[in-house]
């Protein structure tokens, strides 16, 4: 534990790197300053991100102090502040970054930070079901309340935006990259055949679930590509495709009717790639439709057990999987829309930016 | 032409009537009223119509005067506000309304407004496009337009609000309605007819502007039905079929691939019925969807002869339709969504509430 000295002088450290300005990127300068990893780029990202993730980091922790309705005393939330401080400690306590072992040492500590972060989110959730429980329900929310959707929204799209810096400068060490890959960025990114994977994942759950399955069937441009990064693709649309799923599955089960498929359609437009999932699986009253981007309402189970082991892909669960999607579509200038015909089924757009030239939204 | 005193006297009641409050009835509100159309509830009727109307119409001839960037002044805007400010003299020049020969001539005075101000549309439309004209002659569209968009969208919802309390008020006196119809509204709309109805009046306007017109299907249960307006519902669906007719066409009327029909779908729920109208008309671009719904962008031909004769119907036109349109489906709490696949096609969404509890809005 840090003594009171310390402690004080880290928290005056984080104020003042929490109130300097952030500095955001777009997909295009990833992609562009990654496509040559020299030492010496390397050099000057490792020294760039030593700044700006500071900066991230202690205005997120910042935040975690401040929360309202006394989310930030919460026990959950306080662990995740904590690992917010430490890492920030550990960058800060980083020396200057000057030569390549300075540069490969710096890499090998976000790599570590970004681990000790892996389960931030379902530890968040933990922290909102705990001050649930203390308010004594949905029903009892004060007024105002939904001023922690804003703030989770704000915090969990930084979280999208850390883990991108740091993953991206990390895959560019990689001395044996996949063609056309930078990174994380996959400049020639099939949409068809990502949503043919997500699907195929969706699918083996639903099956898992419920003994069988609904048809997904793909229309698009099976040549089509496009500059993306791919686990951000593949979560969004596994999120989407097992929801219409399990929509559609519940619909059907004790019908003798067939299950109609889902149906997913990639246009490429000039601004836009566009997806859109579609499913018959009986809809959602427009009354409803605003709740399904919600993390309060959340109709989530309990978020698992935290000394468990949670990779990426788990940052959707906890009821949490629309909002998410919808943070990592807006990440790169995006968004997702979700309309619904109660009675019939609901389409869900993907439009994901075909210029990258949008900046991180850095809130 | 009214005296200079005279001309005062009105202005100052236009000016206490125009800061009245106003009064929303809902759509179940009419219906249930409209069912026992007795002489006393007509003179009810037409004793409420007396003191509402003029409230609603003051309220408009102010803002009329008050318009920003000089729109007040256009030749076409003073012509819209004379007809308002002389269809207020009439309704507070008529004695009270206290038998039935008054009640008739009520309602014969209010149909008269009505026919009136049946070109306020392409009007208003001219007096736009006056001022847009005079704006790019000095190159300067000024940033608070957004001031003029939200004035005619207050404003049109306005109109017709006013127009429906009328219309059901006449139509109340019909000696011998329709099964199933209260004054304008068909308690038993199916909204299938409809949609095929005015799917079969888009098609005749396609061929004869191109020549040829795509296939429309129609799925949705044949024998579901519910209350609403006949003439919003079909005014709202050519519109929307129109455009996706539009879009089809100009996309494959140069290809010799299948032209891929227009499909409708109705959908009833609990709470909505929704109608989806879905194209593969080769989609809007997202940077330019929120244009589609404003007036002073609309591509619209000049607007006709106003010395022509003018039906309801063409309330749509000018390139108002979708803006309009979507007034028509929030009159009575419903809404109009529109998404669009850059590079495939677009989807729009009708709402219609099926409850019809929602009052009126009144701006």
């Amino acid at each position: 534990m840090a003594s009171e000295p310390v402690a004080r002088a880290v928290a005056e450290e984080v104020a003042r790197w929490g109130g300097m300005r952030q500095t955001g990127l777009s997909l295009r300068y990833m992609m562009e300053f990654g496509a040559r990893p020299t030492e010496r780029n390397l050099l000057l990202a490792a020294q760039f991100l030593h700044k700006e993730l500071s900066i991230r980091i202690a205005r997120r922790a910042q935040d975690l102090d401040t929360l309202p309705f006394g989310l930030s005393t919460k026990p959950a939330i306080l662990k995740v502040r904590d690992w917010y401080l430490n890492s920030f400690r550990d960058i800060r306590y980083f020396p200057e970054v000057r030569n390549q072992d300075d540069e490969l040492a710096f890499t090998e500590m976000i790599k570590m930070i970004r681990l000790r972060h892996n389960n931030v989110v379902p530890t968040m959730a933990l922290g909102v079901q705990q001050l649930k429980k203390d308010l004594g329900g949905t029903k009892a929310f004060p007024p105002g309340i939904d001023v922690i959707h804003q703030f989770l929204d704000r915090f969990y799209m930084s979280r999208i935006g850390i883990r991108m810096l740091i993953g991206q400068h990390v895959a560019l060490h990689d001395p044996d990259p996949e063609p056309g890959v930078i990174g994380l960025i996959n400049t020639r990114l099939s949409p068809m055949l990502v949503a043919q994977l997500a699907s195929e994942d969706a699918r083996a759950i639903c099956m898992r679930e419920y003994g069988s399955a609904p048809d997904v069937n793909i229309y698009g441009d099976p040549d089509f590509t496009f500059p993306y990064v791919t686990p951000h693709l593949h979560l969004m649309m596994f999120e989407l495709v097992k929801n219409s799923l399990r929509a559609v599955q519940e619909r059907y089960m004790n019908s003798d009717k067939h299950a109609p498929p889902v149906r997913i359609i990639v246009a490429d437009g000039a601004e836009d790639v566009t997806i859109k999932i579609s499913d018959e699986g009986g809809g959602i009253p427009r009354s409803g439709l605003s709740r399904i981007f919600t993390y309060l309402y959340s109709t989530a189970e309990n978020p698992p057990d935290l000394d468990g082991h949670n990779e990426g892909v788990t940052m959707a669960g906890y009821g949490y999987g629309i909002p998410i999607s919808r943070l990592y579509a807006r990440y790169f200038g995006g968004d997702l829309q979700i309309i619904s015909m109660e009675g019939y089924g609901t389409d869900a757009y993907l439009h994901l930016s075909r210029l990258g030239d949008s900046e991180e939204p850095l809130l | 032409m009214a005296s200079e005193p005279v001309a005062r006297v009105v202005a100052e009641e236009v000016g206490r009537w125009g800061s009245m409050k106003q009064t929303g009835v809902s759509l179940r509100y009419m219906m249930e009223f409209g069912s026992r159309p007795t002489e006393r509830n007509l003179l009810l009727s037409a004793q409420f119509l007396h003191k509402e109307l003029p409230i609603r119409i003051a309220r408009r001839a102010l803002e009329l005067e008050s318009l920003p960037f000089g729109l007040s002044n256009k030749p076409a805007i003073l012509k819209v506000r004379d007809w308002y400010l002389d269809s207020f003299r009439d309704i507070r020049y008529f004695p009270d309304v206290r038998s039935r020969n008054d009640q008739l001539a009520f309602t014969q005075m209010i149909k008269m407004i009505k026919v009136r101000h049946n070109n306020v549309v392409p009007t208003m439309a001219l007096g736009v496009q006056q001022l847009k004209k005079e704006q790019c002659r000095t190159r300067k569209i000024p940033s608070g337009f957004e001031e003029i968009h939200e004035f005619l969208d207050r404003f049109y919802m306005s109109r017709i609000g006013i127009r429906m309390l009328i219309g059901q008020h006449v139509a109340l006196h019909d000696p011998d309605p329709q099964p199933g119809v209260i004054g304008l509204i068909n308690t038993k709309l199916s909204p299938i007819q409809v949609a095929q109805a005015a799917s079969e009046d888009a098609r005749a306007v396609c061929l004869r502007e191109y020549g040829s017109a795509p296939d429309i299907n129609i799925y949705g249960d044949p024998v579901f039905t519910f209350p609403y307006v006949s003439s919003h519902l079909h005014l709202m669906l050519f519109e929307l079929v129109k455009n996706s007719l539009r879009a089809v066409q100009e996309q494959y009327m140069n290809s010799d691939k299948d032209v891929p029909p227009v499909r409708i779908i109705v959908a009833d729920g609990a709470e909505d019925v929704t109608i989806k109208v879905s194209d593969e008309g080769g989609g809007i671009p997202r940077s330019g969807l929120p244009r589609i719904f404003t007036y002073l962008y609309s591509t619209a031909q000049n607007p006709p002869d106003l010395d022509g004769p003018n039906e309801g119907v063409t309330m749509a036109g000018y390139g108002y339709g979708l803006p309009i349109s979507r007034l028509y489906a929030r009159y009575f709490g419903g809404d109009l969504q529109m998404i669009s696949m850059e590079g495939y096609g677009t989807d729009a969404y009708l709402h219609l509430s099926r409850l019809g509890d929602s009052e009126e809005p009144l701006p």
